[in-house]
């Protein structure tokens, strides 16, 4: 059965004066979905929920998000939506229980509802016994499920979350993606996340976007998105006098699917990576190479990001690091 | 409503953890009336100013007699004798004294034969309120000299002019007090109010009011609402603890009360809601410590807490005909010197209600509801 639209997006795109951060974009949530935005920072991610959480005005282009237009019936849209902004928005000189208190009473939820509502949330988030604490009082991690609990007060039929794990420690991550599994498997509820960690949009994500420079470049579930990639695990090998000719005897193997060098440095996509490294490291030696190191992995999104984008995230944001430090100017710029 | 109430509650409650800001709200504007009312002391004492004698004759004598009945009496100077006129004037120019009176030689001579006798009065004139005090009443000491006596029938053909006070009598101290109220009522209003809604902005923690289903109307009314009721109990205390310390009676008991909470309520709402406009796009807190010191002397100034309006050239008249701080003062000078009741500062009321209304109005057009 075809499942309703929670989110339907048109070619939406927003323009910072002559920067476009999201570039004509259009994708749809179906409902119950764990919807998960993957990108590295700077992508448009930020942007992109911001317009579907109608805190920004698309600069063309139109959402429908649970019911309405987001530019057109902002406030019918606000009532169905819950939203975790990446900064933490609670009230610091306020207690955990007042914070959601007065959220809730935002949403005119009557008194009790409203209580049983934030004593059972507080319970779901492990907040109970420091509920009358100021926020102030609170670790990284209990912040972050306070935010989340909040926003969960007035029923959301869509919660988006804009990279919940960000500056979290492993242990709280883990705390953090515990509950939003629970939240699935409890309520009816859709979820839109981004995350630039690629292991977060794999371990929780059933429907993935990845988004490069405002434009969308895949979509699927986790596992589709990495079957479109050959081969189903990946050997990398530094080889120290790496040569066209050892490259050549590298291809040409019946179990290699297709290969990247970068350096001295050789990406291999294989079946059985396990099974076949030594019948490949034999090859290499017979042609002559010198193998430093060899590592195995198995196929993940940041293959998939690879594979699409042609680059690390990791280069990504290596890359826009070092254009705002000054270390790495850009070569038209004479370097 | 109940949403208009959560975000006043919210306030409140956050103004309420931090008790700090509370008492220094209350503490500041009264240490303005103990500053403000010694710095703006009317009057002058003991500025020191040379005399340069080269006479020595009679009349001279007379000039420096007189000089010395001013010192003793109203205590304006301090009279220092020096014989050399280049030290005189050099102590003039170094900041050692305010003057220095020159007496030339041939000045009683002058004044015997009538003939236009002269004394050279030097005065540091970058100080402009010392040396016009110092030439009025040096003025005032050589203006019977020459003429030999003063016939008792003359002073009694003079006119008596007999001053009759219509109110109690206002002192220096008690005059600033309505000045020190609205001092207190435009801090509170820079610290609460739309000033929440810039610090939120700045904190990032704006997105949690404008994700909610509030509208525009509730939070730029409900940041005004929380702002005038602790603004409001911040200047009721201060106009409280300034009228004990500069004993103004509560002559009209209840009504008068009524009138003064309304004026300073108004003032309050006035003074919010302009800020809300000023300030409703700012998003660093800098921006208001910056806008604070100018606002300050923009509003209060002209107000005429301070100095009358009527001396103020035309064009801050006309300022002042739409500075709201000008009618908060002219009310609540009625009411606490002359027993105004409400009908009386009915045209103050009015144009704070019309300003009120004007300000928010905007506040709300203006206001941005998205990022």
């Amino acid at each position: 059965m075809q499942k309703a639209n929670a989110i339907e997006v048109n070619n939406i795109t927003k323009k910072f004066g002559h920067v476009t951060a999201v570039d004509s974009v259009s994708f749809n949530v179906s409902e119950g979905e764990f919807f998960g935005f993957l990108g590295p920072n700077g992508a448009g991610k930020t942007t992109l929920i911001r317009m579907l959480t109608t805190l920004l005005k698309p600069t063309s282009g139109s959402a429908i998000v649970a019911c309405c237009d987001v530019v057109k019936k902002a406030d019918a849209v606000r009532r169905e939506i819950g939203v975790v902004p990446q900064a933490m928005t609670s009230d610091l000189d306020l207690t955990g229980y007042e914070n959601m208190d007065i959220y809730g009473r935002f949403y005119g939820i009557p008194a009790k509802e409203r209580e049983e509502r934030i004593i059972y949330l507080l319970e779901m988030v492990g907040l109970t016994n420091r509920a009358n604490d100021l926020v102030a009082t609170y670790s990284g991690g209990m912040r972050r499920r306070l935010e989340i609990a909040r926003v969960l007060v007035h029923r959301p039929r869509i919660l988006f979350l804009d990279e919940p794990t960000i500056g979290l420690d492993p242990q709280s991550r883990h705390v953090v993606w515990d509950f939003l599994r629970k939240l699935m498997e409890g309520d009816s509820i859709t979820i839109f996340l981004t995350t630039h960690y690629m292991e977060e949009a794999e371990a929780l994500c059933n429907m993935v976007a990845i988004i490069d420079l405002g434009k969308i470049i895949a979509i699927g579930s986790p596992d589709e998105l990495k079957s479109q990639i050959l081969g189903n695990d990946i050997i990398t090998l530094t080889i120290v006098n790496l040569s066209k000719s050892i490259i050549n005897t590298i291809e040409k193997l019946p179990f290699v699917h297709k290969i990247k060098t970068d350096d001295n440095s050789i990406r291999i996509y294989v079946d059985s990576g396990a099974h076949n490294l030594p019948a490949l490291i034999d090859a290499v030696r017979t042609a002559g190479g010198n193998v430093a190191s060899a590592t195995i992995h198995e196929q993940s999104l940041e293959d998939v990001f690879i594979h699409y984008t042609g680059k690390t995230i990791r280069e990504e944001e290596a890359k826009k690091v070092s254009f705002l430090t000054g270390a790495g100017v850009p070569s038209k710029w004479g370097r | 409503m109940g949403r208009l109430l959560a975000v006043i509650e919210r306030d409140l409650r956050k103004f309420q953890r931090n008790p700090v800001v509370a008492a220094m709200s209350v503490l500041m504007p009264i240490l303005y009336l103990v500053i403000l009312g010694n710095s703006f002391q009317g009057k002058l004492k003991d500025l020191p100013i040379a005399v340069v004698d080269h006479d020595s004759g009679p009349y001279s004598r007379r000039v420096i007699e007189n000089l010395r009945a001013i010192e003793s009496g109203q205590k304006i100077f301090s009279i220092i004798y020096i014989k050399d006129q280049k030290l005189a004037l050099d102590g003039v120019r170094d900041g050692l004294y305010k003057a220095a009176i020159i007496i030339p030689h041939d000045f009683s001579k002058r004044v015997a034969i009538k003939k236009v006798p002269e004394i050279g009065l030097f005065v540091d004139n970058t100080d402009g309120i010392s040396s016009e005090a110092i030439r009025n009443s040096v003025q005032g000491a050589i203006r019977f000299i020459g003429q030999g006596y003063v016939s008792i029938r003359e002073k009694q053909d003079e006119i008596y002019l007999r001053g009759i006070d219509l109110y109690a009598k206002v002192d220096y101290y008690q005059s600033l007090v309505p000045g020190v109220v609205i001092m207190a009522i435009f801090l509170g209003t820079l610290t609460t109010g739309v000033f929440n809604l810039v610090m939120d902005r700045f904190l990032g923690i704006d997105e949690s009011y404008l994700l909610t289903p509030l509208s525009k109307s509730h939070i730029v009314a409900g940041l005004i609402i929380s702002g005038l009721s602790i603004t409001t109990i911040i200047a009721a205390l201060v106009l409280a603890v300034s009228m004990l310390i500069t004993g103004i009676p509560l002559s009209k008991g209840f009504e008068q009360c009524a009138a003064i909470f309304l004026v300073v309520a108004l003032t309050t709402l006035s003074l919010l809601s302009l800020m809300f406009v000023i300030l409703g796009r700012v998003n660093h807190p800098r921006i208001v410590g910056i806008l604070s010191g100018f606002l300050n002397v923009m509003l209060f100034f002209p107000s005429g807490a301070v100095y009358p309006i009527a001396s103020f050239p035309d064009w801050l008249k006309a300022f002042a005909k739409v500075n709201p701080e000008a009618y908060a003062v002219d009310a609540l000078k009625a009411i606490l010197f002359k027993g105004a009741n409400i009908q009386t500062i009915l045209g103050d009321i009015a144009f704070l209600l019309i300003f009120t209304s004007l300000m928010t109005t905007t506040a709300i057009i203006t206001f941005k509801r998205t990022l």
